[in-house]
């Protein structure tokens, strides 16, 4: 067979989407239409997910709309070994949701300590921005939960996976997919 | 519950369980295969770093201790293929020093075998799984064996930048000998090199155990069965024979598979976790540990990876994760003494790029976020090539599994992996990113950078090691437990040292070896 045919013949088989609740109906969206139809979330509370939106934003432009804070929702609220979190790969003990939990409230935490009291999405972007960079080189005072740098990593890697990771990340780069068994929809 | 009796019970469906299935089902034997994760198809493997992770691992965790925790789920397995399913297939092998650090360089182990004595079974491999490569060239470091059945793989932009840099320094870079099609090859079909090899290959272009060894048992009338944990093995009462295997199936519900022989081919921390929670009042510290070494001598991998970025296209996004090239010319064990460094280093060049995940181009420089991070990504996603540096860690006892006082779901005791590395390899990990970046500068990149980061761990090997006697090893060199004759284990749990290549070559080329040897002396050993 050649390369075109090959493909096209593998495409069948393909799976994709993940499986949001909308209006108490299993829905298979993607991460950013997710986002964009405001899916409730099943896991983070609302002060957890705008952190979370806040520093994937911060992590890695257009996180927020691409979705992360839907994606790691959701993959927080199935099976430890249907999840498809890089935490998955990098060690960190099931459930996941602890680990997002802790990060997330030491990144608030750590925050309202050097920010007199406010959130991290509360900041003003230069304020988050450098924030982060306290945080990648573990500098932060008052810093309370998993090691910081490993946060900035995870984190990075999942606003990294939506953004860049999908098939309109590598559109938007420039480079081919090439898929042999395309994700659905677009990743 | 307990199943019909078979010849051979097998546990793990990666690399080395699929030969020993292969060799066992074709010599007539009734052969069931244990799989504690699912049982993946070729349809399964969806191209995406995203749903590559669901291959890895996602049953009871291993608890991670010492200065250089094992990170053990990027590299390992999770269900039928193991982590064959989703591996580089780079083909490397050892070399002769390798089989001698002891005597040779009174550090570490020696083998109780040389190069000679698996030599043959790398060439059988070569032909039984399809590797694709140049013999001859690589002759240069090794001694000579049979030419590979296909040709080298195609080469792009990324990779002959390296190869010029290495010319340009008289080093030497030769194709990389791949478990990769670069032909049709047994009605399986050519890589279309499109760099997703590392989630698993559908098309069966690259050489994964279901698409070799494992389809062949199968066709040979083995069964496997997935979602089936196993948590001891069992012995008779006077301790001197496997009897089976305990195991808990789909349903979570405990079942015994008696077997004639056992072999555990799970990955180098399951297989010691397995055997030291099989511990009787004949063997009390677990099965065939009278040496007291069941679980010590773990080994990694660890690499330095160098970056180079060019302002042209120079494809990064085709070929294979692998490699396009490889070097043995820093192999010379004491290369970087001057440094204080010991130890082997395997070079690897222009392997494809993918953009996010751990091994993505993101990573190249995990500094960067935000706008910077953007940029950058605009600018690598054309320019971005890697060169690595694998390098050999030699094995040290407290280096170890044991068993740990938390316990898994069905009552197993967890897995606790302690892993540190010492002073020499800290210096070989430094000193092969200054020969990185001195070979970088040598492309013509625009720029070229280090990425430095926290010490890898890559490969886990070591924990059941070969020897020549129950006082010095766990098993002999073909995988049997000195102790237990009907007890064989495989894979790279029984490699004493590490050297720096890929293992997995190796593993299917010692599982064949260890297989056969088990077919031939089936009347002496079979329980």
């Amino acid at each position: 067979m050649d390369e075109i045919q090959r493909r096209a013949f593998m495409k069948g088989a393909a799976i994709g989407t993940l499986a949001f609740a909308v209006n108490g109906v299993e829905v298979m969206l993607t991460p950013r239409q997710a986002h964009a139809q405001n899916v409730p979330l099943r896991t983070l509370s609302a002060e957890h997910a705008a952190t979370l939106d806040a520093v994937g934003e911060t992590l890695v432009p257009s996180a927020k709309a691409a979705g992360i804070t839907n994606f790691v929702d959701q993959q927080l609220s199935i099976p430890a070994e249907e999840a498809l979190l890089e935490a998955r790969i990098m060690n960190v003990r099931p459930p996941y949701a602890n680990f997002y939990r802790a990060a997330l409230s030491a990144i608030d935490s750590a925050s309202q300590a050097k920010y007199g009291g406010r959130d991290f999405a509360q900041l003003t972007a230069s304020e988050q921005h450098d924030f982060v960079d306290l945080m990648r080189q573990n500098k932060l005072d008052n810093w309370k939960g998993p090691g910081a740098p490993f946060v900035y990593f995870l984190l990075r890697t999942d606003a990294v996976d939506v953004v860049y990771g999908t098939m309109d990340g590598y559109a938007q780069l420039g480079v081919p997919y090439q898929a042999h068994i395309a994700p659905t929809k677009s990743w | 519950m307990a199943n019909e009796k078979v010849d051979v019970v097998i546990v793990g469906a990666g690399a080395s369980g699929s030969v020993f299935a292969s060799v066992m089902a074709k010599a007539g034997k009734k052969v069931v295969v244990l799989e504690a994760g699912p049982d993946w198809q070729l349809g399964d493997l969806i191209s995406s770093d995203f749903w590559g992770r669901r291959v890895k691992p996602a049953g009871s965790p291993f608890l991670l201790e010492g200065k250089n925790p094992y990170g053990y789920v990027y590299q390992a397995g999770w269900g039928v293929g193991g982590a064959a399913l989703h591996y580089f297939a780079n083909f490397p092998r050892l070399m002769p020093s390798d089989f001698k650090v002891k005597s040779t360089y009174g550090k570490g182990l020696d083998w109780p075998i040389d190069y000679a004595d698996i030599a043959p079974f790398w060439d059988r491999v070569a032909d039984d799984v399809g590797v694709s490569g140049d013999a001859r060239a690589e002759e240069i470091w090794r001694p000579p064996g049979k030419p590979y059945p296909m040709p080298p793989m195609k080469t792009f932009p990324g990779g002959d930048a390296w190869k010029r840099a290495f010319t340009a320094l008289g080093l030497r870079l030769t194709p990389a000998a791949v478990g990769m099609n670069s032909t049709e090859y047994k009605g399986r079909p050519a890589c279309i090199y499109d760099g997703w090899c590392h989630v698993g290959c559908p098309i069966g272009a690259l050489a994964n155990p279901l698409v070799t060894y494992l389809g062949e048992a199968k066709k040979a009338g083995a069964e496997v069965r997935a979602h089936a944990t196993v948590t001891r093995v069992l012995t008779s009462a006077d301790g001197k024979k496997a009897t089976g295997v305990e195991y808990y199936d789909a349903k979570k519900e405990k079942q015994a598979q008696e077997a004639r022989v056992v072999v555990l081919a799970a990955w180098s921390a399951q297989n010691p976790r397995i055997m030291l929670n099989s511990a009787t009042d004949k063997h009390a510290n677990g099965l065939a540990n009278a040496s007291g070494l069941l679980g010590k001598y773990l080994t990694a991998h660890f690499a330095s990876g160098t970056s180079a970025m060019f302002d042209e296209d120079i494809q990064p996004y085709m070929g294979t994760i692998g490699a396009q090239y490889f070097s043995y010319d820093f192999y010379d064990k004491n290369t970087h003494k001057d440094k204080g460094a010991f130890g082997s280093t395997f070079m690897v060049a222009g392997s494809a790029q993918r953009y996010s995940a751990l091994g993505g181009v993101a990573n190249a420089r995990l500094d960067l976020f935000g706008a910077e991070l953007a940029a950058f990504m605009k600018r690598a996603a054309r320019g971005y090539t890697r060169l690595n540096a694998f390098a050999e860690e030699i094995p040290m006892i407290e280096n170890r599994i044991e068993l740990a006082s938390d316990k898994d779901e069905f009552g197993t005791p967890l897995g606790k992996i302690t892993h540190s590395y010492n002073e020499e390899a800290v210096a070989l990990f430094n000193a092969n990113f200054d020969k990185g970046l001195e070979i970088a500068k040598a492309t013509g990149a625009k720029e070229v950078w280090s990425n430095k980061g926290p010490m890898p761990t890559i490969h886990l090997m070591g924990g059941t090691i070969m020897g020549k006697s129950a006082n010095d090893s766990v098993t002999n060199s073909y995988g049997q437990a000195h102790e237990i004759g009907n007890l064989w284990v495989a894979g790279p749990g029984i490699f004493p040292t590490s050297g720096a290549p890929n293992p997995t070559y190796t593993i299917f080329a010692l599982s064949l070896r260890g297989a056969e040897n088990l077919a031939q002396n089936w009347g002496t050993v079979a329980g």
